[in-house]
């Protein structure tokens, strides 16, 4: 559980996908068995896991005709390595330009003005 | 798990570099040349970007616009306060499609402190992510498609190439 919470999984922005999910983390269990634990209804639960695995945040299987849930340790690790990634690229390229001497904006950044022009250097 | 709250951290992405510039050059690159130093590949209209906006103020729009003129929207300031913190929602999936659900959006605070005349601390934190499911399966494929990255880290390299000297 801890590892979960460390790799960026906890906050969840609601509190009933929150409770979902710190179930789940104790192990698989079916939509019955979590409403079973829980105030809310089976449709509201339903519709949670739906937005969690929307998410990647759980993923589902099925055993019989029941579907069974579980965390899935991928979704946001994945979702943080792409968004690391790119800022990684962005801040390095934003200290090369801030770094360089200011000068006179290039020909590219020069625009008509224009209503919506926002504030610029002249 | 005596304190959850403790040790529940949210599904987030913390960045920080040093510049040396002014703290008002960085913050004003940062919001005033975006384009200038935004991958150009991360655009999200047809076309690539010409131009990116931050309008400076809360509410106000953060956007590209292409030769032609055509505008996508990226998100919205949510915080802004010159020349050291501005705030912006993230709109974009990693499928960098704009929804613009505010309840399907991230964040993204960006700090700018200064340690010296001519350095500054940039602190960025994208938070929320979580929000951001629905591309989860765009995400999957770009990631176990091995040139999607290496395209983007090769043309990254080489703009260093360039400065080397």
């Amino acid at each position: 559980m801890d590892a979960y919470l460390q790799s960026g999984l906890g906050a969840l922005g609601d509190a009933t996908r929150m409770a979902i999910f710190q179930k789940l983390a104790n192990g698989p269990l079916a939509v019955n068995e979590l409403a079973g634990t829980m105030t809310v209804s089976r449709p509201a639960v339903s519709q949670h896991l739906k937005i969690l695995k929307d998410a990647g945040l759980v993923s589902d299987s099925k055993s019989g005709t029941r579907r069974i849930y579980q965390l899935n340790p991928e979704g946001i690790a994945l979702l943080r390595a792409h968004f690391d990634q790119v800022w990684e690229k962005a801040l390095s390229r934003l200290q090369a330009v801030a770094e360089v001497p200011e000068t006179p904006p290039k020909g590219k950044h020069v625009k008509p003005s224009s209503n919506n022009r926002r504030s610029r250097r002249p | 798990m005596s304190n959850p709250a403790a040790t529940i951290e949210e599904a987030v992405v913390r960045k920080n570099i040093r510049v040396k510039a002014p703290v008002q050059r960085a913050f004003s690159v940062f919001v005033e040349q975006m384009e200038s130093w935004w991958p150009p590949e991360h655009h999200i209209g047809a076309q690539p970007f010409q131009t990116i906006f931050v309008e400076p103020r809360v509410g106000g729009r953060w956007y590209e616009r292409d030769a032609q003129g055509t505008e996508c929207e990226w998100g919205t300031i949510l915080a802004w306060a010159p020349p050291h913190q501005v705030t912006f929602s993230w709109h974009l999936g990693p499928d960098w499609k704009f929804n613009p659900d505010l309840a399907k959006a991230s964040e993204v605070e960006i700090r700018f402190t200064e340690e010296g005349p001519a350095t500054t601390f940039i602190e960025l934190t994208h938070s929320k992510l979580e929000r951001h499911g629905e591309g989860y399966e765009q995400l999957k494929a770009m990631f176990e498609s091995p040139a999607a990255w290496e395209n983007t880290l090769t043309s990254f390299a080489a703009v260093f190439a360039d400065k080397a000297e």
